[in-house]
């Protein structure tokens, strides 16, 4: 930085120089004047070929990606291409969360008369299909070779038919079962009729849906990777097999065909996936042309990844937790260090059926007694967020910090030691006496904050929590069984930015932590309260965005204060270190928008 | 020698028969499924995709199925489809006749991979860089040891086993970092990450092109990883060298008044060379399936993170994939080192 401020510094002066002798040569004659509008010419054929295409490395973390298949993709990595290369109907901004415009320019809802409700989509017409020919993107034609093959709402309609197809068993195909019309039903396989699912097209540019209930989040949902178009021709062979038919294999190197800012060219399992600037997109406010020409990710593991920026191979990466005091006491690193916030959200949960914690007051007592900023100042150290609540604020819906400052659950050592000598008292026992169990899945990590914990437990209530850990897979048998212990660790990210996706896909009836067997509570938090299940469901459809942060407070409340049934412990950062040359946004989902990065000339 | 080695192929085949039903029933036997999530899949996703995979079925037929799919050679005059449940390592063309060979199904994992995929582009990356780590392990090793044994007691050996005690007490974990910090970042000899051949390659396991940028990614990783095993090598060829040169034969052998070079290389060499060839089978097998540590170290994408991986993952055909194609190479290597028994010790006779 300092030697950037030197070289900076120098120019500045030497321009002045210059443009003092500059005011000065045309005292000298006129020759100059000439020499000038020949000087005016020559870059501009010389500027690009000087310039070269704008590469940007960058790593994916270890291990392959697993696909790039819309239909079946659930992890980050393989979504992070995807948003690249197909983009949806809506499209959610990386910075804000907003819905705002993507392959649709607008759209209108009504509401039927059984209270369900259709958003009428207007589609682009000018997207073409590309496809990278090994040297440039192309544009796909059509089978008689005269035109562009161009994205329509039919291509749309396929995309969530695969999607929902149980053929191709997507992870993620649920999410559309909770919102659209008729999807749980065919991807369940009770019906195999596609026609029964809220999905009409009613010509190239117009995708109506049909949503259960209306909700905020519909068309957030509609815009998700889920949802995206994929090429019908190369999956399952096209003009009488002058197309041939890839299958699963379409998104391979040579298959894949795509419409978004960018495209796939190159992608060697396990090392390396290349994408390069789809020239064909036509760019929009909200999804501009890119500006670099390629983006090499490597599938480095996160250390490995960080000696690989720091010899100049990778323009951006991530800290590793143990690299970061060395990287903010480095004038250099410091300077290039971004701390983020992610839509995450980490939480222990109680089983509220276990003995000790079926108690409120215990529970209460043991999430007030973390003493999270401590946690985060000691152990952490990544520039995390206490947690008061669960839905991390950020998301539609959620509540901020800065309207409800004392919502939800304070780190409070005396008062916790109030409630837990309150319950003592009633069952005559001492504080030492109870027996708890703190379980977690294997990983350095997850054990210093749990000893971190166990510690601030002992301080400031007294009591001796013991300590297990499982293999992750052993670990999420255990804690979605009736086995679950009585204190358990768990996180969870965004699929798309609403409240809705954070509590009540974790804490309604048969959600993800709190699984029902025979309509009773079989695993996780084992919670049932009807009143706050039937609160999860108005706000859902509450459509005065004022009111439903009101009603999710609410939630949020009854969630970890007066029933205490999860502690949340913090909000999630990311700590990423950028190369000074490279302009660029940080996504707070987990992926980036690369067609807003740019590489400037270094 | 011929009816030894057909006996022992049947054998090997036995062996490899109870490892594939061992890791079979260990990998069904520990908790949790593939489809194991933090976000929990619903129930009816994961009924769709136990079906899709045929793990709703009782685990003797998913046995009989598996090793139907590998064991059995399929002939039809089907060719071969792009389904990932259709992948085949032995795909021949006979007239209109397909043969087909070997498959080890889809990855559960990988959704648009298959086991026979990761066989195809990862395995020549680890037997590229196993093949340099026991190159460099055996020229480090073996001139070491027996410097150590011929000079016994002098500050040639104290040296040589000084520095094989290094090699095996400062393990890849610790010497990659430093290799990638020294050679890497701060004096940028060499990339820090990385392999320098990619698919397709010569025969199906050699790079197709050999130069600096092949070895400049290759040196490191070779480097780190054959220094341990080197050390192995050094101290046991030290101890068999020793043993042997004490021996009444060569006794006799000075006696007769033949040269020291020529008793050492051709008698005492020889003849202590069997526990280290010993060794060298199973070294050759653990290398070249692929080292999770050194290829997590440097970036290399070969096989060795799938053996740990699958596992978490609970990914079961790379499970067994990984564990037979293990198994296979050890006991072939295990077969390849008896007869060199033989070549080493014309005693040790086999018929």
């Amino acid at each position: 930085m300092r030697k950037n401020f030197a070289i900076l510094s120098l120019l500045v002066i030497l321009s002045m120089i210059l443009t003092a002798c500059g005011g000065a040569t045309p005292a000298a004659g006129e020759p100059v004047v000439v020499k000038e509008t020949v000087i005016v010419e020559v870059p501009g054929a010389e500027a690009p070929a000087a310039e070269g295409p704008k590469v940007l490395n960058l790593s994916f973390g270890y291990g392959d990606v697993p696909t790039l298949d819309p239909a079946i993709a659930e992890d980050t990595s393989s979504i992070q291409v995807i948003e690249e290369a197909f983009i949806g109907v809506t499209h959610i901004d990386e910075e804000t969360s907003a819905t705002v415009p993507g392959m649709a320019t607008d759209w209108s809802s009504e509401i039927n008369a059984d209270g369900s409700e259709t958003i009428t989509f207007n589609l682009r017409t000018d997207v073409p299909w590309v496809r990278w020919n090994g040297e440039e993107v192309e544009t796909v034609k059509t089978c008689d070779g005269a035109a562009d093959r161009l994205v329509t709402a039919g291509d749309f309609a396929y995309g969530i038919n695969r999607n929902l197809d149980p053929v191709n068993a997507s992870p993620y195909a649920y999410v559309w079962g909770f919102v659209l019309k008729g999807a749980a039903d065919y991807n369940n396989g009770v019906t195999d009729d596609f026609s029964t699912v809220g999905v009409e097209v009613v010509d190239d540019a117009t995708l109506k849906l049909t949503f259960i209930a209306p909700a905020a989040f519909n068309t957030q949902i509609a815009g998700m990777w889920i949802g995206r178009p994929q090429p019908k021709w190369v999956i399952e062979g096209d003009c009488d097999g002058a197309v041939e038919a890839r299958g699963e294999r379409w998104t391979e190197p040579g298959f894949f065909q795509s419409y978004g800012p960018f495209t796939m060219s190159e992608w060697i399992h396990d090392s390396s996936l290349t994408i390069v600037k789809n020239p064909f997109w036509p760019g929009t406010a909200d999804i501009p042309v890119a500006k670099i020409d390629v983006v090499n990710f490597s599938m480095l593991d996160d250390a490995v990844a960080f000696a690989d920026y720091e010899a100049g191979n990778l323009d951006s990466s991530a800290v590793p937790g143990a690299d970061l005091d060395r990287v903010k006491a480095d004038p250099v690193l410091s300077a290039e260090l971004v701390t983020a916030p992610v839509m995450c959200t980490y939480y222990y949960g109680f089983n509220t059926t276990a003995p000790v914690v079926s108690d409120v007051r215990v529970r209460r007592a043991l999430s007030m007694a973390i003493d999270r900023q401590s946690l985060i100042d000691n152990v952490l150290k990544g520039g995390q967020e206490p947690a008061q609540w669960f839905s991390r604020p950020g998301l539609a819906g959620s509540p901020t910090m800065a309207d409800y400052p004392d919502l939800g659950v304070k780190s409070d050592a005396e008062a916790a030691k109030a409630e837990l000598q309150s319950y003592l008292d009633e069952t005559g026992q001492t504080a030492d006496q109870l027996d708890l169990t703190l379980m977690f899945n294997t990983s350095a990590g997850h054990q210093r904050i749990a000893e971190a914990i166990q510690q601030m437990w002992a301080d400031n209530l007294g009591v001796n929590v013991k300590l297990i850990n499982q293999e992750w897979a052993v670990y999420l048998a255990t804690i979605k069984g009736a086995n679950t212990p009585q204190i358990f660790r768990l996180g969870w990210c965004l699929d798309y930015p609403d409240a809705n996706n954070f509590i009540r896909e974790n804490f309604d009836a048969n959600a993800s932590s709190n699984p029902y067997t025979d309509g009773k509570p079989s695993g996780g938090v084992f919670y049932n309260n009807p009143d706050f299940f039937a609160g999860l469901a108005v706000a859902a459809t509450e459509s005065d965005a004022a009111k439903r942060v009101e009603l999710y407070a609410a939630l949020e409340q009854t969630l970890v204060y007066d029933e205490a049934v999860i502690a949340p412990i913090y909000w999630y950062s990311r700590n990423t270190v950028t190369k000074p040359y490279v302009v660029r946004t940080f996504g707070v989902g987990g992926q980036e928008a690369l067609e807003k990065w740019d590489i400037l000339p270094h | 020698m011929g009816r030894y080695i057909v006996r022992r192929l049947f054998y090997m085949m036995v062996v490899i028969l109870v490892v594939s039903i061992i890791t079979f029933g260990l990998m069904h036997a520990i908790p949790g499924g593939p489809f194991s999530r933090e976000k929990a899949l619903p129930e009816e996703t994961i009924k769709i995709l136990n079906e899709r995979y045929h793990l709703d079925e009782p685990l003797w037929k998913q046995y009989v199925s598996y090793a139907y799919a590998v064991l059995i050679p399929h002939i039809t005059t089907i060719p071969p489809s792009t389904s990932l449940q259709d992948d085949f390592l032995v795909n021949a063309q006979i007239g209109s006749v397909w043969f087909r060979w070997m498959n080890f199904g889809p990855s559960f994992k990988s959704r648009s991979r298959t086991v026979n995929d990761i066989f195809r582009d990862n395995l020549p990356i680890s037997a590229q860089l196993g093949t340099m780590a026991l190159i460099i392990a055996i020229a480090i090793g073996l001139p070491l040891g027996v410097l150590a044994a011929l000079k016994q007691n002098t500050l040639w050996d104290y040296f040589g086993m000084g520095i094989s005690i290094l090699g095996v007490s400062v393990p890849v974990i610790v010497l990659g970092p430093i290799f990638v910090w020294v050679f890497g970042v701060a004096l940028k000899w060499f990339p820090p990450t990385g392999w320098g051949a990619k698919p397709p390659y010569l025969f199906g396991f050699l790079p197709s092109k050999l130069g600096w940028d092949f070895f400049k990614y290759a040196i490191m990783p070779s480097v780190a990883l054959g220094l341990g095993s080197s050390a192995v090598i050094a101290r046991l060829t030290r101890a068999s060298l020793l043993q042997t040169i004490r021996e009444d034969y060569i006794r006799t052998a000075r006696a007769k008044g033949l040269q020291e070079r020529v008793i050492i290389m051709r008698h005492a060499l020889k003849n202590s060379m069997i526990p280290v060839v010993t060794i060298l089978g199973p070294l050759f097998a653990a290398l070249v399936t692929g080292t999770f540590v050194t290829e997590l170290m440097f970036g290399i994408p070969g096989m060795g993170k799938y053996f740990v991986t699958s596992i978490t993952n609970r990914d079961y055909p790379v499970i067994m994939g990984t564990i037979l194609l293990y198994a296979v190479f050890l006991v072939v290597a295990n077969l390849i080192v008896d007869i060199t028994y033989a070549f080493l010790d014309p005693r040790i006779r086999y018929d």
